[in-house]
C-alpha cells in the first residue's frame, strides 16, 4: 500500500510543473510573500533591538535590581543594603546567567536641586561608577560629548552635566555648582562639585534633568555607605532577559530580605508599548499581505482544479478513492507552498543581507533626532537575523499554503465521476 | 473461471432530476453478460447507453435495482470498495481518450497497476508486452500530446485491459477516430478479446463496430428494445 501512497505526490509534482506558468506565478506572490516577512523581521527586530539598546543604556538596563518601594517612591531610604547587593552579585555569577551579562553598574539616584550663583534646576543626581557607567550609558562617548570629559575613577568633587542644565545655569568646564537633595537622615545636605564635562543627547529630559557624579561621593555625602538604589544589568541581548530574570529572580529571593528584580518592560512600559505598537502594525500589515497570497492559492489551485474536472473524473474511474484525489490536490498546494517559502526565505535573507547587512539609514527620510520616551533613536537600523525569524515566516506560510488548499481539495471530492466526463475545459 | 455473469443488472432504473423535472435515464434494464463477449450497446442519442455503462462501471448509482459485477453488488458498496472495484475489476476507455497529461504512455498505461501496487519490473514487462501486442511499442516515454488519437486511443485500451479487469467498459472509443484508426482499433479490441479473453462492453453509434458486435444491444429511451446473440467477432 506504501507505493500507492507513492503515486499521489508524484501526480501532484508533475502537476505543479505541468501548470508551470500557474505555479510560477503563485509561487512568486508567496515567495515574495515570504520575503517581505522576512525583510520586515529582520528589520523590525533590528530596530526594536535597538530601541531597547537606547532605552535601557539611558534607564536601568535590561534588568535592575531595586528595593520594592523605590520605583514608586524614589526615597532614599527605599535602598539595597551592601548585603543585598552581594547576593544580587552572586546570582549574577551564577553559571546559567553569567554568560548573559554584559554590564553591571551600581547607581545610588536622588532628586535634588542643581544649584548655581545664577538659578536652581531639579535634577536626578546619578551617583555612579566611572568606569562601570561609562560603558553602561555611553553618556561620555565621543558623539554625546560637548566639553570636557566623562567621570573617571578617582574623580571625586566632580560632575557631568547635560548641556541645557549647563546653558540654564550658565555653566562652564570648571565651575562650580551646589548639588542639594535629603540625605539618609531626612535632612538638606548639600554638596559642592566642579564641571568636569558637558553631554547632549537630544533628550531634552536628559540634558537637563541629569547629572553624573562618583558614587562614592554620592553614598558619602548622602550618609549609606556601600547602599545604592538600583543595580542597573546589560544583558548581551534583550530575548534572553525573561530567562535571567527567572534565574534571578530565584536566587535572589532566597538570599535577600527582599529586592526587586525587574525586566525593562517594567521599568520602560512606554518603550513596551511602543515596540508592541510597532510590532501590532507590521503585523496587520503581514496578515494583510499573507490574505492576498492565501487568495492567490486559492484562485490557482481551484482554478486547476476546475480546469482538471474531467482529469480528476478519469482519476477517481481509474480507482483513486475521494480522499486520494483530494490528497492530489493538497499535495500541490503543499509542494507548491513549501517550495515558493524556501524561495521567500532565501530572497528575504539575500537581500537583507546584501543590502542592509550594515545597516539601513533611513536619516534622510526624518529632519531631527528622533525621540521618544527619553531615548535617543538611531537611525540606522542594523537588521537582525534569528532562527525563530525563519520558523516564523515558514510557519506562516505553511498555514497560509495548507489553509487555501483544503478548499480546492474540498471541491476536487465534490466531482461527479460520470459528469466529469462530460466537462470540456 | 467463475460460473457467473461477468455483468447482472436486474430492473435497474436511472433517474435524473434535471429542474424539477424527472427524466428517466435508464429504464428498468436486466441483462446478464458473460465472461469473454463481446458486447456493442447501440441506440441513438439519449437513449441511455452511457448512463448504463456508468451504472455497469460503478460511476453512478441506479436509483432503483441492482448491479452486479463478478458476483458483487454494487448497489450495497461503500465509495471506498466501489474505487476498490473499478481498480481492480472494470477498465474503462473513453470517447476522448482521457490520458493523464503529465503522465507518460506507459505510465498512464500501467497506472492501475501502480495503484495495485505490482513491483516496477512486473508492470513494465506487461505494459511493453501489450503495447508490443496492440501496435504502439517504442511510444512508451511519449506524453499524450506527443500522440496521434488514434495512439492515444490504444493506449487507453491498454489502461483499460492491463490489470486484467472482469469488464471493459468503452465509451464510443471510435467516435474521435478517422475510419482507418477506427478499423485498426477495433481490430486490436477484437484481438485482445479474443487472445485475453476480455470482456467488452461498448456503447456506439458506430456501424463497424456493430457489425463485430458477438452481441448486439439496441436501447430505446432508456430501455431494451433488442438483444441479439450473434457468433464470434471477428477481426476484419
Amino acid at each position: 500500500m506504501t507505493k500507492r501512497w507513492l503515486v499521489l505526490p508524484r501526480l501532484s509534482w508533475r502537476n505543479v510543473r505541468r501548470q508551470w506558468r500557474r505555479s510560477l506565478l503563485t509561487g512568486t506572490a508567496m515567495a515574495l510573500g515570504v520575503a517581505a516577512l522576512v525583510f520586515s523581521r529582520t528589520l523590525g527586530d533590528g530596530a526594536h533591538e535597538d530601541w531597547i539598546d537606547s532605552g535601557v543604556r539611558m534607564g536601568s538596563g535590561h534588568v535592575a535590581v531595586q528595593d520594592p518601594e523605590y520605583r514608586a517612591s524614589r526615597k532614599l531610604e527605599d535602598r539595597i543594603s551592601a548585603t543585598d547587593l552581594e547576593a544580587v552579585s552572586a546570582a549574577l555569577e551564577a553559571p546559567d546567567v553569567a554568560s548573559y551579562v554584559e554590564r553591571v553598574t551600581p547607581r545610588l539616584e536622588v532628586i535634588g536641586l542643581a544649584n548655581s550663583p545664577t538659578s536652581a534646576v531639579p535634577v536626578i543626581i546619578m551617583g555612579v561608577d566611572p568606569a562601570a557607567e561609562a560603558e553602561f550609558s555611553q553618556l561620555g562617548v565621543e558623539q554625546r560629548l560637548v566639553e570636557g570629559r566623562y567621570l573617571e575613577p578617582g574623580d571625586r568633587l566632580h560632575v557631568y552635566v547635560g548641556k541645557r542644565l549647563a546653558d540654564r545655569l550658565k555653566l562652564e568646564l570648571g565651575s562650580r555648582l551646589v548639588l542639594s537633595a535629603q540625605d539618609a537622615t531626612g535632612e538638606i545636605a548639600g554638596q559642592l562639585v566642579r564641571v568636569v564635562g558637558i553631554f547632549q543627547t537630544g533628550v531634552p529630559e536628559s540634558d537637563e534633568g541629569i547629572v553624573h557624579i562618583p558614587l562614592s561621593t554620592a553614598q558619602q555625602w548622602m550618609g549609606v555607605e556601600g547602599d545604592v538604589t538600583t543595580l542597573a544589568i546589560l544583558l548581551n541581548s534583550a530575548w534572553v532577559v525573561p530567562r535571567v530574570l527567572r534565574s534571578v529572580r530565584a536566587r535572589v529571593g532566597e538570599a535577600t530580605d527582599g529586592v526587586s528584580v525587574l525586566g525593562w518592560r517594567e521599568t520602560m512600559p512606554e518603550l513596551d508599548a511602543a515596540i508592541k505598537l510597532d510590532d501590532f502594525w507590521g503585523y496587520l500589515f503581514n496578515i494583510v499581505l499573507f490574505v492576498i497570497v492565501a487568495l492567490a492559492i486559492v484562485n490557482t489551485i481551484l482554478m486547476s482544479v476546475l480546469y482538471r474536472t474531467r482529469e480528476f473524473g478519469v482519476l477517481r474511474a481509474l480507482g483513486l478513492t475521494k480522499r486520494e484525489t483530494a490528497t492530489v490536490v493538497f499535495t500541490e498546494g503543499l509542494m507548491l507552498t513549501v517550495l515558493a517559502g524556501l524561495i521567500g526565505l532565501g530572497l528575504g535573507f539575500g537581500l537583507v543581507w546584501l543590502l542592509f547587512r550594515n545597516g539601513l539609514d533611513y536619516s534622510g527620510a526624518i529632519e531631527s533626532d528622533f525621540t521618544f520616551s527619553g531615548v535617543v533613536l538611531d537611525t540606522l537600523i542594523i537588521p537582525v537575523f534569528r532562527w525563530v525569524q525563519v520558523v516564523m515566516s515558514l510557519g506562516s506560510i505553511m498555514v497560509i499554503g495548507v489553509l487555501a488548499s483544503l478548499y480546492p481539495a474540498y471541491r476536487a471530492t465534490r466531482i461527479d465521476v460520470a459528469e466529469a466526463m462530460k466537462f470540456e475545459a | 473461471m467463475s460460473k457467473q455473469p461477468a455483468v447482472h443488472t436486474e430492473e435497474v432504473w436511472k433517474v435524473f432530476e434535471h429542474d424539477g423535472i424527472a427524466v428517466e435515464a435508464v429504464r428498468g434494464v436486466t441483462m446478464d453478460i458473460q465472461a469473454g463477449e463481446f458486447v456493442v450497446m447501440a441506440g441513438p442519442s439519449g437513449s441511455g447507453k452511457t448512463t448504463l455503462l456508468n451504472l455497469l462501471g460503478g460511476l453512478t448509482r441506479p436509483t432503483r435495482g441492482k448491479v452486479w459485477i463478478d458476483g458483487n453488488d454494487l448497489t450495497e458498496m461503500s465509495e471506498r470498495q466501489l474505487a476498490q472495484l473499478r481498480l481492480r475489476r472494470v477498465g474503462f476507455v473513453f470517447q476522448a481518450y482521457n490520458l493523464l497529461p503529465v503522465l507518460t504512455a506507459l505510465e498512464n498505461a500501467e497506472f492501475s497497476l501502480l495503484l495495485r501496487g505490482v513491483p516496477d519490473e512486473q508492470r513494465h514487462r506487461q505494459v511493453k508486452a501489450l503495447f508490443e501486442k496492440i501496435g504502439i511499442a517504442g511510444l512508451e516515454n511519449r506524453r499524450p500530446a506527443k500522440l496521434s488519437g488514434g495512439q492515444q486511443q490504444r493506449v487507453a485500451v491498454a489502461r483499460a485491459v492491463v490489470g486484467e479487469p472482469a469488464l471493459v467498459l468503452a465509451d464510443e472509443p471510435t467516435a474521435n477516430l478517422d475510419t482507418a484508426t477506427s478499423v485498426a482499433l477495433l481490430d486490436v479490441m477484437t484481438k485482445l478479446n479474443q487472445e485475453m479473453g476480455t470482456t467488452f462492453v461498448f456503447a456506439t453509434h458506430d456501424e463497424r463496430l456493430m457489425a463485430r458486435a458477438q452481441r448486439l444491444i439496441r436501447l430505446v429511451d432508456g430501455a431494451i428494445e433488442t438483444d441479439d446473440r450473434r457468433s464470434a467477432p471477428a477481426a476484419q
